[in-house]
């Protein structure tokens, strides 16, 4: 199935999915999606607030991303200042944000696979290992 | 002498962790790993990604760094591994 673009006809907030939430995170109105073009979407989202991102936004990101999961940032240091380091260089130089520790192939549905963080809960490094970890060492599995 | 490859990444925790075991086995075997570094050098990042066959199916599906890689025999290791067995695997290829 192909995602699609949905707006929410109250709050306008954008969704890019098989199908719109139920319940809109923002304004809180039940099925209040009606599906949209891409170009429209794009008009939406290009119109928004021109955020950006330090390498220190990110952690704390990635921090308060953690805290509702099992895992968390490596405690270690300077292994996740090395891994902000080229995760950055990479959104610089590639254009995403892509993992350090493997190479985008080029094709664009594969590669956002490596986007991070990545779903990494599923690979053999983390899942049903105890001191499991994503592939780079970026998160850990919670003590 | 086998032309071994190590595809690595310059901020990648494991191949920092591997680079002075590969100098090691560089000395102590007199093997040589031709050194390409694939985020910051398109032309060897298109080298690791012409052997993306090869590579793939021996690194969980995708292209990993590091990765040890024999292009005459096929044969690759990926990531972090013991310095024993990454010795074992150079000397094997030679
Ligand atoms: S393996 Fe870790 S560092 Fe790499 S993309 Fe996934 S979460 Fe990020
Ligand atoms: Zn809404």
């Amino acid at each position: 199935m192909k995602k699609r673009y949905w707006r929410c006809f109250v709050c306008n907030d954008i969704h890019y999915g098989i199908a719109p939430p139920e319940l809109c995170p923002t304004c809180k109105v039940l099925n209040a999606y009606v599906e949209i073009s891409a170009a429209e979407a794009r008009k939406i989202l290009g119109g928004g607030p021109n955020t950006s991102q330090t390498a220190e936004d990110f952690r704390a990101a990635i921090e308060s991303f953690a805290a509702g999961n099992e895992f968390e940032v490596n405690p270690d240091r300077e292994k996740v200042d090395l891994l902000l380091k080229g995760i950055f260089e990479n959104e610089l130089n590639h254009g995403l944000k892509y993992c350090p520790c493997r190479l985008r192939t080029k094709d664009w549905e594969e590669d956002l696979r490596i986007v991070c963080p990545c779903h990494f809960t599923i690979h053999e490094t983390y899942k049903g290992i105890k001191d499991g970890e994503c592939w780079c060492g970026l998160f850990v599995r919670r003590k | 002498m086998a032309n071994l490859l190590m595809f690595h990444g310059r901020e990648c925790p494991h191949c920092k962790k591997m680079m002075p075991f590969v100098e090691k086995i560089e000395q102590e075997t007199g093997l040589r790993f031709d050194k390409r570094e694939v985020w910051h050098d398109e032309a060897n990042a298109d080298l690791m990604r012409s052997h993306r066959e090869d590579l793939a199916p021996k690194c969980g599906n995708q292209l990993r760094v590091p990765t040890f890689f024999n292009p005459e025999t096929k044969d690759a290791v990926c990531g972090e591994v013991e310095y024993e067995k990454l010795k074992d695997w150079a000397l094997k290829q030679s």
